[in-house]
């Protein structure tokens, strides 16, 4: 009975929290993680797509000096790092892309399924060096943020 | 020879590694051996009759020395020779002008100013950047390089550039400026606009010629009319030379008795300008007569046109030949040819009649005079219109003064540009092929840093009778972009750059390294363990006794170890240090970016390690990034001639240092700004800004140190004296000033203080050994690793152990 009216308790106390919390901790995001999440407002946004358009035209290197250049607008954002591993990757540099990958897991929000990705991304770029049981720890940690009650021992 | 109108292609210009000197040298050499064979011609045929003539004189003969078939054999040798002269004449200008050896050093710019709304940024420091790249103010901003102030906001024409990623158009946009950032901005296609990078040097490793290179589309018309109308009138009509020209040329020598006067064409000057030396002897003359016609004969007026406009000697800038009026634009007026008005394009026509007699910095009222000759003549002859010529003639000379340009102004800077470059290009590359090398230099971060330097040894040293001096870097250290370099109190002396060169004991730089090797072993230390501060002695292995003092002489007893970092404290260090271990301290150095040979020795602790401030900025950068190393760099992006992409320097980074001890380290050297031996700095910061960073001082007061850093700037500042004497300074006094004005005038954000994964705030009792609650007797609370966090309580306050993780997420929401 106790246990119940606390969990009652526990619940309503988180609730109230939830609205009025500036940044609530995200247990199941309904959303998909997008950059416009981190960037909204912001001129890197412009940039960003601006990135995108040059990597599709196949242009890497000015794809890389606009996201460097978003960087200098938005230096937190996790999303832009991400584009910038994506884009060694696809150039062949699995080493630098790790090390962004990396940089934005650090900066990552709480959003599982993002975070979950990056790791996808870090056990890539791992993989492509031959790093396997570097690969191998990515990888778990990316199924442990997809499915946080099957975390392996 | 081309059709009038047609605009010589500059992609048919091809440079090549060739230099003028020798080129110069090649022809005299040539000059030589036909006047050498000339002599010949007239000798050889005579010694070939001799032997004959001693054979019939022999058998008693007489015979004429003159014959028919003799002059006739005379005549024809001289025919191929001359023919044989003129083709070679011919190869000579072809391949010089086909290839046009022009060697362009190659050009260093500053990182383009980047203008988004949100930017922090003065009113005083847009129109200060405003200043340096030369913009015009006028009232409409009708053209490129201009600007209009009107009412709060700005109406900027900016001028176009290339880039790697594209470059930006020239356009117009308008920005408000208020409470020192930029509320709003108006541009073509997005909210975001760029300055065109400001030219900041040149690379030319030997000698040095230079030139901005301008196409003639590019030229100002007006600048060709004037040109024409005062130096060659006839210069469409004629083959090369110009008799009527030559003419009158020879009246004025006979009349002075000397040759004052050359009747040159525009065509003869190029030669002479291309292929000959400046002596004004009579075969120069012969042979550029010859030249100029051959050259006529296989280019267009347009292509001779064009290659004078940027051959045309104008100058001396120390030991910088000035050539091209693209490059005299930029050396007397600062700016861009295309933007010149009529008045400065008469002045840089002026210069051709005598390059020092006509120099406006030195002979002011001669160069005016004469510009204003040129402007009549251009008056004359239809150029310009009589108002245009009432009101330029008017005007003053507006020569930038020397030394006011960005240009040449930060060497420091530039030898690093050199250095990172010399690795990748060869020298012949870098002082021939125009190469554009898109540097990391923040203008703004640059002049900071070298006003701070300056103010503080003007005031702690103002007859310089102290002999000090000293070296600040300033890096973006995600990117590791090196904003700014300072080697010099008088930053625009090139010489020894202290910088890069000066190799110091770092003092207690090195204790962030301790702190970091003790939390990283999360079981053994924390920010909270004891250390006791207090005698200790280690006997070295050559026998002698290393016992370290604290600066205040006194030992404190046992304090934790951010305490030992905040108030900078030897003996509580060297025991930490000792008790981590030698090796351990090493390695985390090396993993920060030491790249030197670190001898174990225990005095390593305490900074006997000596260091460049570049390096020291090194081995900052991973700690100002949270544990993310990036190399420091001073270029982006080079490109070529034509403004297309070469080579990237793209930013590469790499965790070497795990989020949790990175947050720690980073955490106790905010503490040191709080409220230890970097407090000082706390006057010229905003209130609420986190920052850190550690003083540094060497034995005998010889160096003072402070490294430091926002989350967006990282600065490390040296003070000293060359000649290594004590100078009588810390790091608090000699140092941290500098670094504190600077930090001041930079925008800046705040280190975050957010704990990472693994990282949790806790409260914990003075002993360091269990945790405790807030407002219990002297609890302080602490970042600490989860694997550091006891298991033992003092039992004091009531919410600890449940409540640890809620209380930690109450926390976040407001810190």
């Amino acid at each position: 009975m106790l246990i119940i009216q606390r969990l009652v308790q526990l619940m309503l106390i988180s609730m109230v929290l939830a609205g009025c919390a500036v940044r609530p901790p995200v247990e199941e995001p309904a959303e998909p993680m997008t950059a416009s999440q981190e960037l909204e407002g912001s001129p890197a946004l412009g940039l960003l797509s601006r990135a995108e358009q040059a990597r599709q035209q196949g242009q890497t290197s000015a794809a890389e000096r606009y996201l460097e250049r978003a960087l200098n607008i938005a230096p937190d954002s996790s999303w832009l790092y991400k584009e910038l591993a994506g884009l060694r990757l696809s150039e062949g540099d699995p080493r630098g892309a790790e090390g962004f990958a990396l940089k934005a897991l650090r900066l990552a929000p709480d959003h599982d399924d993002y975070r979950a990705g990056l790791w996808d991304l870090v056990a890539t770029a791992r993989d492509r060096q031959g790093d396997k049981s570097g690969a191998r720890q990515a990888r778990s940690k990316a199924a442990a943020l997809r499915n946080p009650k099957a975390r392996p021992v | 020879m081309g059709a009038p109108g047609q605009v010589a292609k500059f992609t048919q210009i091809q440079v090549k590694g060739t230099d003028t000197s020798r080129e110069t040298h090649k022809t005299l050499t040539l000059f030589s051996i036909l006047r050498a064979m000339a002599k010949k011609a007239k000798k050889s045929p005579a010694r070939s009759r001799r032997q004959p003539n001693r054979k019939k004189r022999s058998s008693g003969q007489q015979r004429r020395w003159f014959s028919w078939s003799f002059v006739g054999k005379a005549a024809l040798v001289c025919l191929v020779l001359g023919a044989a002269g003129l083709a070679y004449l011919d190869a000579l200008v072809r391949e010089r002008f086909d290839a046009h050896v022009w060697q362009l050093p190659a050009r260093v710019y500053a990182r383009p100013v980047e203008l988004y709304e949100g930017r922090v940024l003065s009113r005083e420091d847009m129109l200060k950047l405003l200043d340096l790249m030369r913009y015009r103010r006028d009232s409409r901003a009708a053209t490129p390089g201009s600007y209009a102030v009107q009412g709060n906001s700005l109406l900027l024409h900016t001028r176009g550039f290339n880039d790697s990623d594209g470059g930006e158009k020239a356009e117009r946009i308008r920005l408000s400026l208020s409470g020192g950032q930029i509320r709003s901005l108006e541009a073509g296609g997005d909210r975001l606009a760029r300055l065109e990078p400001l030219q900041i040097g040149s690379i030319h490793p030997q000698h040095a010629e230079d030139r901005v290179l301008v196409p003639l589309d590019k030229v100002p018309p007006l600048l060709v009319e004037m040109l024409i109308a005062t130096e060659d009138q006839a210069f469409y009509d004629h083959h090369g030379i110009s008799l009527r020209g030559l003419a009158r040329a020879m009246l004025a020598n006979i009349k002075a008795g000397r040759l004052v006067q050359g009747g040159s064409t525009l065509t003869q000057q190029l030669v002479k300008n291309f292929w000959l030396t400046s002596e004004r002897t009579l075969s120069r003359k012969l042979l550029e007569m010859p030249m100029a016609m051959l050259l006529e004969l296989h280019y267009s007026k347009e292509q001779i046109l064009e290659a004078y406009l940027n051959e045309v000697y104008l100058g001396q800038d120390g030991a910088r030949a000035i050539h091209g009026m693209g490059l005299g634009a930029q050396f007397l007026f600062g700016r861009p040819l295309e933007e010149l008005e009529p008045h400065h394009l008469a002045t840089l026509v002026a210069l051709l009649k005598g390059p020092s007699w006509y120099d406006p910095r030195r002979h002011p009222e001669r160069s005016l005079e004469r510009r204003n000759t040129v402007l009549k003549v251009a008056l004359n002859e239809g150029a310009l219109s009589k108002a245009d010529y009432d009101k330029y003639s008017n005007r003053s000379l507006e020569v930038v003064p020397r030394g006011a340009s960005a240009l040449y102004a930060f060497p420091a800077f530039i030898d690093l540009v050199r250095r990172q470059l010399a690795r990748d290009y060869p020298p012949e590359v870098l002082s021939d092929e125009g190469l554009r090398i898109h540097s990391t230099l923040d203008v703004l971060a640059q002049l900071a840093a070298e006003g701070a330097l300056r103010d503080h040894l003007d005031r702690r040293d103002p007859d310089e009778s102290k002999k000090l001096n000293g070296a600040v870097v300033v890096v973006a250290p995600a990117q590791g972009d090196v904003l700014a370099l300072v080697s010099n109190r008088s930053s625009r002396e090139a010489g020894f750059n202290r910088a890069l060169d000066a190799q110091r004991p770092i003092g207690s730089l090195a204790k962030p390294a301790v702190v970091l090797s003790a939390v990283s072993q999360p079981k053994q230390w924390s920010l909270a363990t004891l250390v006791e501060d207090g005698p200790v002695e280690v006997t070295l292995p050559n026998g002698a006794t290393w016992s370290p003092q604290n600066f205040d002489n006194q030992s404190r007893g046992a304090m934790p170890v951010v305490d030992v970092l905040t108030y900078s404290r030897n003996q509580g260090t060297a025991r930490l240090g000792l008790d981590v271990g030698l090796d351990k301290v090493a390695g985390t150095m090396n993993t920060l970016g030491v790249t030197r040979n670190i001898p174990l020795y225990p005095s390593i602790l305490l900074g006997s390690l000596e260091l460049t401030p570049f390096e020291v900025a090194m081995m900052y950068q991973p700690l100002s990034t949270g544990g993310f190393s990036t190399r420091l760099r001073s270029i982006t992006d080079v490109l070529d001639k034509e403004a297309k992409p070469l080579a990237r320097y793209p930013v590469n980074t790499d965790e070497v240092v795990d989020a949790g001890p990175a947050f720690l380290t980073q955490w106790a050297m905010q503490q040191v700004v709080e409220k230890g031996t970097g407090r000082a700095a706390r006057a010229s910061l905003p209130q609420d800004l986190k920052v850190a960073g550690k003083t540094g001082t060497s034995n005998d007061f010889r160096d003072a140190w402070f490294a430091g850093f926002s989350a967006n700037h990282l600065a490390v500042v040296w003070v000293g004296r060359d000649d290594n004497r004590n100078a009588g300074i810390t790091g608090s006094s000699g140092a941290l000033p500098v670094w504190a004005q600077l930090m001041g005038k930079l925008p800046q954000r705040s280190l975050s203080q957010t704990p990472p994964a693994g990282v949790e705030w806790v409260w914990m009792n003075p002993d360091g050994k269990r945790v405790s609650a807030e407002g219990c007797g002297d609890a302080r609370r602490y970042p600490m690793l989860e694997a550091s966090i006891p298991q033992d309580s003092d039992g004091c306050g009531s919410v600890k152990e449940a409540g640890k993780g809620i209380k930690g997420w109450f926390k976040g929401l407001f810190d």
